[in-house]
């Protein structure tokens, strides 16, 4: 997970980091939704690396990852139409798809791998997003920002939206009531979110 | 309000998607009736967004040939005739509150401000249908002809009505009505039954795009009649717009038409009404 695997960094770059590629793709998928086979070629550009990356977070198998990111793709083709800019960005909305659709494949295949996940997740590294930065500053800024959080909320954000468990999931794995928990993660994101700048 | 303030602190795992089906489908519900929520969670979304492009990882080239494959064999699904999903789930339902059904008794004809013009057979229709009823109905009759007016003749009217806006809530018999609206928002409504008039205005209304706006009805056994076309809201606030010629029997409703105004409230009964004021 270095930047060899990406090579073309310019492509991974999330579009939210530039205003004028968020409005392309905002633009972008207005097209998509009317079937345009072009504007859905550059749609997957922009989204293909984060969306694949999230996932592979998420599920793990490449194999898998590769089925549920073609999914989340397809999603993105066929409900384009969907998309309403007044209620977050394009790319907010692609991540929301992919996200899901990620922690749906674990959950949905979690009760027979329970075991072997629980005893995965003692080999998960809390500070994860570190080991996957490298060049980018994207990454460094998300990763300055997870920094700047408690150790508890970083726990939290880490197991909920990297590791795909529910928050009473990690409240169990933290050995913290679940309210608690509920907290943390409130706060966290919002906290990340002033962090990160993000417009909402 | 412990259960809302309990179903709101889900929204941490709602928006990392931490959470149970159960829960989730709880906190749409929440969703569904709280702008600030809403926008909260479009936010954290956002925040979230960020933590999966800090993992980004590009995929095997031989995916996108696949996916371009794939979305070449894929129908595309049409956008909904209801973009608005907090309209979609506004259940067809009496609104709690209600009032004393109006005493039928006779009612001073007021004189009739604009509208020249021949009524559409429709309105001479409903004309009709008054004019066979009590009286008061009549009187009533020759009212809603003036409110049912021209949209453009009713905002203008609606925006140059404060006087009767005070008339109405100060009147004597002035009933305050207030509510929560499914959907998103609240909605006040000042009814005074000797003058048959009521005051509208709401709070936070959901936003709709531009080809769309919300339209008051009278509805009741004379049949439909357009208020208004409510104007767009202002920092948040929508009205406030008179409904004049109220009759016993009628409902206040309000629905999302396309922005140049229905004849009728599109597909009732199964148009979302999230308001149903029983006259």
């Amino acid at each position: 997970m270095t930047a060899i695997d990406r090579p073309d960094p310019d492509r991974a770059r999330p579009s939210t980091a530039e205003p004028g590629a968020a409005a392309d793709l905002t633009t972008c998928l207005r097209l998509v939704a009317r079937g345009d086979a072009d504007a859905f070629d550059t749609v997957y550009d922009h989204v293909a690396a984060t969306v694949f990356g999230i996932v592979r977070r998420v599920v793990r198998d490449p194999a898998q990852s590769e089925e549920v990111t073609q999914d989340v793709l397809l999603e993105v083709w066929r409900n384009a139409a969907k998309f309403d800019p007044g209620r977050g960005s394009a790319t907010a909305w692609v991540m929301m798809l992919a996200h899901r659709r990620a922690v749906d494949r674990v959950r949905s295949v979690q009760k027979e791998t329970e075991r072997e996940r629980r005893t995965a997740v003692a080999d998960i590294p809390f500070d994860e997003v570190a080991e996957a930065v490298e060049s980018s500053l994207e990454r460094e800024r998300v990763r300055r920002c997870l920094g700047s959080l408690t150790e508890l909320q970083r726990e939290s954000v880490t197991l909920a939206y990297y590791g795909g468990y529910t928050y009473s999931q990690v409240a169990s794995l933290l050995g913290v009531p679940s309210g608690t928990i509920k907290t943390r993660m409130r706060d966290a994101l919002i906290r990340l979110r002033d962090c990160l700048g993000v417009a909402s | 309000m412990r259960h809302t303030r309990d179903v709101h602190t889900l929204a941490g795992p709602y928006a990392m998607d931490a959470i149970s089906p159960p829960d989730r489908a709880r906190f749409d519900r929440h969703l569904a009736r709280c702008e600030d929520c809403a926008r909260e969670i479009a936010s954290l979304r956002e925040a979230t967004a960020r933590l999966a492009a800090a993992a980004a990882v590009s995929p095997p080239p031989a995916l996108k040939a696949r996916v371009m494959a794939a979305a070449a064999a894929t129908r595309q699904r049409p956008p909904e005739p209801e973009p608005e999903p907090a309209l979609r789930t506004w259940p067809l339902r009496t609104w709690p509150l209600r009032t004393r059904p109006v005493r039928t008794r006779p009612v001073r004809t007021r004189p009739v401000r604009t509208r020249q013009g021949r009524p559409t057979p429709s309105r001479r229709l409903a004309m009709a249908a008054g004019a066979v009823a009590a009286a008061a109905a009549v009187a009533a009759a020759v009212v809603f002809g003036v409110s049912n007016g021209g949209m453009q003749d009713q905002l203008s009217q609606a925006q140059a009505s404060s006087q009767q806006v005070a008339a109405v809530l100060t009147a004597r018999d002035a009933t305050m009505m207030t509510g929560v609206v499914r959907g998103g928002g609240t909605v006040t409504i000042v009814m005074s039954h000797s003058m048959r008039e009521l005051v509208f205005t709401a709070a936070a209304l959901h936003a709709l795009p531009a080809s769309r706006g919300y339209e008051l009805w009278l509805i009741g056994p004379a049949g439909d009649r357009a208020v208004i076309m409510l104007p767009p809201a202002r920092h948040g606030m929508t009205g406030p717009v008179v409904a004049s010629g109220l009759r016993p029997g009628d409902h206040l409703a309000l629905t999302a038409e396309p922005a140049s105004g229905a004849a009728h409230p599109a597909g009732r009964p199964t148009t979302p009404m999230m308001l149903d004021v029983v006259l």
